[in-house]
């Protein structure tokens, strides 16, 4: 060994021990890294996209394996800018975000709340705004919402919650209801399914122009699933479809209409008319 | 004048190749004096971190909070478990040389690479001991959020009276899901195979390194090349149009520095995904695989050198 580390440079043989040492862990690690992606323990590279948005420190902290501390920096970054109603930073800001921690459902559903809803509900009160600039930028932030939701879809395709959000948008905001339905119905069956999508995926479907009798057959099966489906505006949903369907009277459900008034009570005998009690 | 007669000297006792006493007294001696240069007054900072951040008071769910508090935590940790690897390995041998210990070691019937290997135990020591306090500190603070948002959303939840028990336990588990779990103890486990990586690449450096700085430096460059190398080669070889030069490149970067963004699965684990036992050891594998290889390099760089 001696006399080969005397007629060798150091530095050659250090090299070598290097490369070789390299050249057998590469493909080791090239398969580690897809099982630790496919396990969703490692990110995958995040888009060229984010490379090119993020600030200096930003790069430098992802470069550095601190994307995780980078997007919760940059979550409070985007705080700052929901505080200042600065929607086009905020948007910029949960890009960078998104791209960072696609997997991070969170992140998705909040961008899609904060331009969807917040962005949305700031300019239909913005009065320093003409009229026609605020409904192009109302519509222009909700579109940019659903977008955002699409993207998030693509990365979770199971996310209830990123449907519920992008439901919200559709119902809130941009008052489609047919498209508010067909997202509910996205959501029946997937891991996080609230209660509630069953029935809101028939109330939408019902005042979805053309798909009465759909509505009506989805609410009435609802309805036959037993009393805990009896709620008011279930009843109230179906009692408008009998009207507008014209369904037999001897077919409609027998439940009394939930918006009438309820009987008022019997006016106690002792009270004359005047308010006079009589003793 | 009386002839002085030499008395040849017993033979003395035949030193053994390798001795694990010897490597574990320079560890310790190392832990002493890594101690005495005050290293643990870092936990206070990363104290101050994690209690900053468990009371950010910005409008989010207990899942997201606790989530937040986590990732800063953690992030934080693993920052400081690579930083303080490169600091301390980077100071250990040029101080030894400066102090004269080093003379003093070697003098003695101590191998070269047991005084690496002890070195490199040494530090390892220290940011074990550091990641266990930092993770005792964020998971009292993780325990503290998650036993309160549990009774305040437990309680909220049944005054309204509008969920059933099944709703309530299924709202609960999730904020369970991003509170303190045992796996989060792997995660501290991924931090410290990063930073033992780190560590034993830093000593390959200070064995031929001129200074402290240029250790420092060189390390923390290769530390960001190591962790970009897989993220930048798509970008290069995209915007380069697949150029041969750049494709020649990237392989030699890839074979020559290690990949550290690998040892970067804390991330996962700590937004809560399951961990995948066969995964860690085979992680473990390969940073036992970089620390003697890069224990071996610093032998060869340092094992006639002439102080």
């Amino acid at each position: 060994m001696k006399p080969l580390l005397h007629r060798v440079p150091r530095l050659i043989l250090v090299i070598l021990a290097l490369a070789l040492f390299g050249v057998v862990r590469a493909p080791v690690e090239t398969r580690l890294r897809d099982q630790l992606v496919a396990a969703n323990l490692l990110l995958p590279p995040p888009g060229q996209g984010a490379f090119e948005q993020m600030s200096q420190s930003a790069l430098m902290g992802t470069l550095g394996g601190l994307r995780s501390l980078v997007a919760t920096f940059l979550t409070l970054e985007a705080y700052d800018h929901f505080s200042t109603k600065s929607w086009d930073a905020l948007r910029q800001t949960y890009q960078i975000i998104t791209s960072l921690e696609p997997r991070d459902e969170s992140h998705w559903v909040s961008v899609i709340w904060h331009i969807g809803i917040n962005a949305t509900a700031n300019m239909e009160l913005d009065t320093k705004l003409p009229q026609f600039e605020r409904d192009r930028r109302f519509k222009e932030y909700a579109f940019q919402a659903i977008t955002l939701a699409e993207r998030g879809l693509a990365q979770l395709p199971e996310s209830a919650a990123i449907r519920l959000q992008l439901a919200e948008v559709y119902r809130e905001k941009l008052k489609d209801d047919c498209a508010t339905s067909r997202v509910y119905g996205d959501i029946i069956g997937l891991p996080g399914e609230p209660a509630y999508a069953r029935r809101f995926h028939g109330y939408f479907m019902a005042r979805c122009p053309g798909r009465e009798k759909e509505a009506y057959a989805y609410l009435m099966a609802l309805y036959r699933e037993g009393e805990r489906q009896h709620l008011p505006t279930l009843i109230k949903e179906i009692q408008k479809l009998e009207e507008k369907l014209r369904i037999p009277t001897p077919q409609r459900i027998p439940d009394a209409d939930p918006d009438r008034p309820k009987k008022a009570p019997k006016p106690r005998t002792n009270v004359l008319p005047g308010g006079i009690v009589v003793p | 004048m009386s002839i002085e007669q030499t008395v040849p000297r017993a033979a003395g006792k035949a030193v053994p190749l390798f001795s694990l006493g010897r490597v574990w007294t320079i560890a310790t001696s190392t832990v002493t004096q890594l101690v005495r240069m005050k290293t643990f007054y870092f936990l206070l900072a990363f104290a101050l971190v994690v209690v900053a951040v468990g009371n950010f008071n910005i409008p989010a769910t207990p899942v997201k909070e606790l989530s937040m508090i986590k990732k800063v935590s953690f992030g934080t940790m693993d920052l400081f478990a690579w930083l303080f690897a490169i600091v301390a390995t980077a100071l250990l041998i040029p101080r030894d040389i400066e102090d004269r210990t080093l003379y003093t070691i070697l003098s003695k019937p101590v191998r070269r690479i047991e005084y690496l290997f002890g070195k490199l135990t040494g530090v390892l020591v220290v940011v074990g001991t550091s990641l266990v306090a930092m993770y005792a500190i964020c998971a009292i603070m993780i325990f503290a959020r998650e036993s309160l948002y549990l009774t305040a959303e437990h309680d909220a939840m049944t005054a309204s009276g509008q969920y059933t028990g099944a709703e309530i336990q299924e709202q609960l588990d999730l904020i369970r899901q991003q509170g303190l779990r045992a796996e989060l103890g792997i995660a501290v486990l991924a931090s410290f195979f990063k930073a033992s990586v780190v560590a034993a690449v830093t000593i390959f450096i200070s064995t031929f390194a001129s200074s402290s700085l240029f250790t420092i430096i060189v390390s923390i460059l290769l530390f960001l090349i190591g962790h970009a190398h897989n993220m930048a080669a798509n970008f290069w070889l995209d915007e380069s149009g697949n150029s041969i030069f750049v494709q020649m490149l990237v392989k030699v970067i890839k074979i020559l520095i290690p990949n550290y963004q690998l040892f970067s699965f804390s991330e996962g684990i700590v937004q809560g995904e399951a961990v995948v036992s066969a995964l860690v050891w085979q992680m473990g594998g390969l940073t036992a695989g970089y620390l003697v290889v890069f224990l071996l390099l610093s032998l060869l760089v340092f094992v006639d050198k002439e102080f």
